[in-house]
């Protein structure tokens, strides 16, 4: 971590001792390399010249929100990115995982009961429950691209077909019929949903209690990207496999676990959502990994491999949510929303190879 | 080594298949029905065969009665979902397949997955395996060119094509299929129906509820309104007919008509990008809409209305999270939905929505049933039509106006028992 303030004197330091061509060169660089945040900055500040509720606390609030319901499985996707990877199953395994969550959580009360005889279910036993299946999804991953080289876009194809599958299964079995499945436990539903910050502050942040979920993630992963060996030896592996194991990185351990804790990651996006929604069907989740994939890369999650950071990823995430809220705010279509989508991919990620090529 | 591993693999792939194989219970989902149900119609065979002579002399009616005299042994039905996760068709399925195995008629359910290329694929499949009776749910609703394909490659085999659900012609241009071929016929619902049910609901509603609803005093009503996909009519009419029918019964009573909530949005509706109709996609709408519009700022939305009853549930819990919707000393939005799936009867038993269109999943399979039991007698599409409309069952059926062989299940409205 270094001391912003002296780096930045440092910068200004270098500048002062450039010539006029490398001083625009350095403004050019300085202006791509930061391209993303110039564009988030403009962006908010348009939206809020032409509706100014956007950064009322409330939308703060909501932004914060949806940022925090879809972050854990970005940080599980980006480790697989990092090692030049990718992983389709992410969607499916939530909706999986939802699925469960929400049966085993439903309130005692509800008419249309998944496990009939089913009685009161501890929340940490299911999230444990989630976390595993998610897990193992993620295990087959990883053993399958690490076992037999096969690339993770088509490992986690097959995996993300399988789990569906299970999923529709799921859905038409104990008589339920593909019925969406509601109802859940009131103490699941204030576990998630619910604010302790509202009570603690009398009212006047009602942050439900999912982002601080999120916030423990966040710190957990970055702990594990950027404190244990694990960590380094996924950057490791993702720059050069090869490399890698010649020095002594036992790269299919590295991989298979990367891919478990994305799973991991996918269990706990489960069991959140299912709550969240509070409606379940086989179409939850549908998607969700093209999202957390985008914030990857244009957080700066190269599929080059061996570069990213959770910052960047929390970044991309962000800036895809409000994305969707401003456009909302805006009144713009869904529509629009694609292409703006589509073209800032592409940007933040020719901006993100320019370096490479510079480098080369 | 590897050899080894190659022969691990091959037997579990073995195993896999002989597991699929041997599922009897299940293989009507897995694609592979014929070998399940060929035990059950070899028994209906003999009873059929015994049958035949007698029941021959009483001619057809005795069959639209009972339908269990029919023979079903040369019989092979392929039913096409356009998705096997919708929740509402789903439960169709389920019936279906219930009175299908009650029968012991061979059929086989395939998922179109949301791609009309694959039903397109599926179907041909199927007809080259020796399928004789078509039921399609369209992928692309309203899609003529998609549908006539599927009906002249049917028509190729001398097979009926019976489409249901999903229209498969386009506004304003009804009968042109239907019409012009003999080997198909269509039940489902009249698309603009479940709008206009939901409208008249809502209106009434409202009037009646007029003051206690009008949150911030302004005498107008403002509302939200999910659509579940671009470019489907069911979605369409009921995002049109669903504001208008209840203007019409707001005017009437003297209100002034429902104003959309968000006044620089021109298209009057949030639409699913995914085209899932989904609860996800309406709560995250819902939430971010009321970041901006709550009680506290005077400009609250008052109504949701939602083209499905996923996007109902979706709403409403995005409005819990917000405070409203919990019942007791909490406002209450109204939310209207459409299917009357057990979640949204649970939600308005509840008192967190208030009411939404059902569209009996029972009817349909009843129906679709009655009009195997039809063609596999010998009937044409149009007099299977015309028996089904003239069935008296717990269901209403009629004929389409001017179509012959197109057949409308009624909708009803329901806000609680």
């Amino acid at each position: 971590m270094n001391n912003p303030v002296k780096s930045l004197r440092q910068t200004s330091e270098r500048y002062k001792a450039m010539d006029g061509k490398d001083r625009r060169a350095f403004i050019v660089d300085t202006l791509l390399n930061n391209a993303i945040y110039i564009i988030l900055i403009v962006f908010v500040i348009f939206t809020y010249t032409r509706n100014s509720n956007i950064i009322s606390k409330s939308s703060i609030i909501n932004i914060i929100s949806l940022t925090a319901s879809s972050l854990p499985m970005a940080l599980g996707i980006g480790g697989c990115i990092v090692l030049t990877g990718t992983d389709l199953s992410a969607g499916r395994t939530v909706g999986l995982t939802a699925a469960i969550s929400a049966t085993l959580l439903q309130s005692l009360t509800t008419a249309n009961k998944f496990f009939t005889d089913l009685g009161e279910v501890p929340l940490l036993l299911v999230l444990l429950i989630a976390l595993l299946v998610g897990g193992l999804v993620g295990l087959v991953n990883g053993f399958f691209v690490a076992r037999f080289q096969l690339h993770p876009f088509i490992v986690t194809l097959a995996t993300q077909l399988i789990v569906y599958g299970i999923c529709l299964l799921y859905y038409m079995s104990h008589d339920n019929n593909g019925q969406s499945i509601s109802g859940l436990s009131d103490a699941y539903k204030n576990a998630i949903t619910g604010s302790v910050i509202s009570k603690l502050t009398g009212g006047a942040l009602v942050i439900p209690n999912y982002v601080i979920y999120a916030v423990i993630v966040l710190i957990v992963m970055w702990f594990i990207w950027n404190k244990t060996t694990f960590g380094k030896n996924m950057f490791a592996v993702g720059s050069n496999a090869e490399a890698a194991n010649v020095s002594g990185v036992n790269v299919f351990f590295t991989t298979l676990m990367v891919h478990t804790l994305a799973g991991i990651t996918y269990g706990y996006t489960g069991f959140i959502e299912a709550a969240r929604i509070g409606s379940n069907t086989a179409n939850t989740g549908l998607n969700y990994e093209c999202d957390a994939i985008a914030a990857c890369v244009i957080g700066g999650v190269s599929f080059v491999g061996g570069t990213g950071t959770i910052g960047g990823v929390v970044l991309g995430v962000f800036l895809l949510r409000i994305i969707f809220v401003g456009l909302n705010f805006l009144s713009v279509s869904g529509n629009m929303q694609y292409i703006i989508k589509g073209a800032i991919i592409l940007l933040a990620c020719s901006i993100d190879m320019r370096k490479y090529l510079t480098r080369k | 080594m590897k050899k080894i591993l190659a022969l691990i693999l091959a037997l579990a792939m073995v195993f896999c298949l002989a597991a699929c194989g041997g599922s009897s219970d299940d293989s009507s989902d897995s694609g592979d029905a014929s070998s399940a149900s060929s035990a059950a119609s070899s028994s209906t065979e003999e009873e059929g065969s015994s049958d035949t002579d007698g029941e021959e002399a009483e001619g057809s009616d005795a069959t639209e009665e009972t339908g269990g005299d029919v023979d079903y042994s040369n019989l092979n039905v392929g039913i096409f979902w356009y998705s096997f996760s919708d929740t509402f068709l789903s439960t169709v399925r389920a019936s279906l397949d219930d009175l299908l195995d009650e029968a012991g008629i061979t059929y086989t359910d395939y998922d179109g997955n949301g791609s009309q290329t694959t039903q397109n694929e599926s179907i041909t499949t199927a007809l080259t395996n020796g399928c004789n009776l078509l039921l399609v749910n369209l992928v692309e609703s309203g899609s003529e060119d998609a549908a006539q394909s599927i009906i002249e490659e049917a028509a190729g085999y001398g097979v009926n094509v019976i489409f249901y659900n999903r229209t498969i012609e386009a506004d304003g241009n009804e009968g042109a299929l239907l019409n012009a071929y003999d080997n198909v016929g269509f039940l489902g619902t009249d698309a603009p129906e479940a709008g206009h049910i939901q409208g008249q609901m809502i209106g009434e509603y409202l009037v009646a509820n007029y003051d206690s609803l009008d949150l911030n005093g302004d005498g107008v009503i403002s509302y939200a309104m999910m659509k579940g996909q671009e470019g489907n009519a069911e979605a369409i009419y009921r995002t049109q007919y669903g504001v208008e029918d209840a203007n019409a019964v707001l005017t009437e009573a003297g209100y002034p008509e429902l104003e959309y909530f968000d006044a620089s949005n021109t298209s009057l509706y949030q639409v699913d990008a995914n085209g899932a109709w989904s609860a996800s996609a309406a709560t995250e709408f819902m939430q971010t809409n009321l970041s901006q519009y709550s009680e506290a700022n005077g400009n609250m939305i008052e109504l949701v209305i939602c083209n499905n009853d996923d996007m109902a549930a979706g709403v409403v819990t995005a409005l819990q999270a917000a405070g409203y919707n919990n019942g007791e000393g909490t406002t209450t939005i109204p939310v209207f939905g459409v299917d009357a799936t057990d979640t949204a009867k649970e939600l308005i038993a509840n008192g967190y929505m208030t009411g939404t269109v059902s569209q009996s999943n029972t009817g349909y399979a009843y129906g679709l049933k009655f009009m195997i039991d039809q063609l596999a007698s010998g009937a044409t599409p149009v007099d299977a039509a015309a028996a089904l409309a003239a069935d008296a069952s717990d269901y209403t059926f009629t004929l389409a106006e001017g179509i012959d062989s197109k057949v409308y299940m009624a909708y009803s409205s329901y806000t609680g028992e």
